[in-house]
């Protein structure tokens, strides 16, 4: 690893501050993507300002009919909260099949959909859910958050600060998991929210998609069977050694209907 | 890995063949490239910084122009050293075809990326691939729009 500053901010404006008069700097969340990424000297950032000192970026709150998370809230944290299985069992659920426990205890929700793997469980539930991702400029719709692969609406100078879920009538988020890694190979979570059903997919293309034609066919009959004979394209998806892009797409049927019937 | 495609742009051949051949253009439609320069009518090396995610690497890369055919077709090969980062190698073949609208570019590429980069980005870099040739051509048309 580089030598590079290390500056610890207390406080959301204070990291903003601290990282604007760095020449080449990073925020610093769970550091589970980056950390290693430097190691490996395949990033070389001049400053880490770690957000671990500012408390105001962690915790869990009702705020009516949303589930709102501080953005240094770790996957640990949001699995074990009573609040959460309580609201949105199903986001608990997503968070405690992320990664492994020290991924968990590390790991935080901000850090996870700043960085926008395309495997990445996170991303499934913010647009599934249908969530608005709070920074410290603005409120980013969740269909407008992720762009493509590893590249969200986030500016180079924003800080996420939280991430607000309306709370659904019903939702689940099923995945086939890399057996070594955890990350998606598919991931789809399943929604019934106030403007109707969403069924949004990590994992198979360059960045977390909704399916049109799955949303329609549950809107008029919300079972596992209204999806029978449909689809998705494998022109674009992921390819690698672990699936193909036409497995991929046999499994996004496949994960979409285990998710309806866990619902 | 084999990257095959085509793309229409909305102008004519023997202005995207001029706009293949320009650096100052390359330059400016390549994403993440620092400096282009032409070392001979066949020959130029460029500084990109290519940002996989997390992973954010410089590449000099050293490109040479082969079986040029004007308008119609060439051949680019190229390789590109990362430092500790690893290497990237490759050839493309370009053919640029006149067609109703503009001019149909067909590219048939053939890219091997080697050391750190391919062991820990091996599941991004088709991807990432396809981000950056969409990037190239969206700069491209914006280049004719901006230009005519």
């Amino acid at each position: 690893m580089e030598a590079f500053n290390y500056r610890k901010a207390g406080s959301a404006d204070e990291a903003v501050s601290t990282l604007a008069s760095a020449a080449d700097g990073k925020f610093l969340a769970g550091g589970m993507t980056l950390l290693p990424t430097m190691k490996q000297m395949l990033a070389t950032p001049d400053t880490l300002v770690d957000l671990g000192g500012a408390s105001e970026l962690v915790g869990i709150s009702r705020d009516g009919d949303n589930l709102v998370i501080g953005a240094m809230t770790t996957h640990a944290t949001v699995a074990g909260s009573a609040e959460v299985h309580s609201a949105i069992p199903a986001l608990a659920a997503l968070a405690s099949g992320i990664g492994d426990p020290m991924v968990r205890n590390r790991g935080t929700i901000g850090g996870s959909i700043a960085n926008a793997d395309p495997a990445a469980d996170y991303p499934a539930a913010v647009v599934g859910l249908n969530a608005t991702v709070n920074t410290n400029k603005r409120s980013i719709a969740a269909d407008e958050f992720f762009v493509d692969v590893f590249e969200t609406a986030l500016a180079d100078d924003e800080l996420v600060v939280s991430v607000s879920f309306p709370i659904p009538a019903k939702a689940a988020y099923q995945k086939f998991p890399n057996p070594a890694s955890r990350y998606a190979v598919v991931g789809v979570m399943v929604a019934q929210t106030g403007d109707g059903v969403r069924v949004a997919v990590t994992g198979a293309g360059p960045s977390v998609f909704r399916a049109s034609s799955f949303e329609d066919a549950l809107g008029g009959n919300f079972s596992a069977s209204a999806l029978d004979g449909l689809s998705v394209s494998a022109d674009n998806l992921n390819e690698d050694i672990h699936a193909s892009a036409a497995y991929r797409a046999n499994l996004v049927g496949v994960m979409a209907k285990r998710a309806v019937a866990a619902c | 890995m084999d990257i095959v495609g085509e793309r229409v742009i909305d102008a004519p051949r023997d202005r995207v063949w001029d706009a293949l051949n320009d650096p100052e253009v390359l330059k400016a439609c390549i994403m993440g490239c620092e400096e282009i320069e032409q070392d001979s009518e066949t020959e130029l090396r460029a500084t990109v910084v290519a940002k996989f995610g997390p992973v954010k690497a410089k590449f000099k890369a050293d490109i040479s122009l082969e079986d040029l055919n004007p308008p119609e077709s060439y051949r680019l090969v190229g390789q590109g050293q990362g430092g500790i980062a690893g290497f990237a190698k490759g050839g493309a073949a370009i053919t640029l075809e006149e067609v109703e609208g503009g001019t149909k570019l067909s590219y048939n590429a053939d890219m091997a990326i080697g050391g750190k980069l391919a062991q820990v980005g091996s599941r991004l870099i088709g991807s990432t691939t396809n981000k950056m040739i969409n990037a190239f051509f969206d700069a491209l048309d914006e280049h004719f729009s901006a230009g005519s």
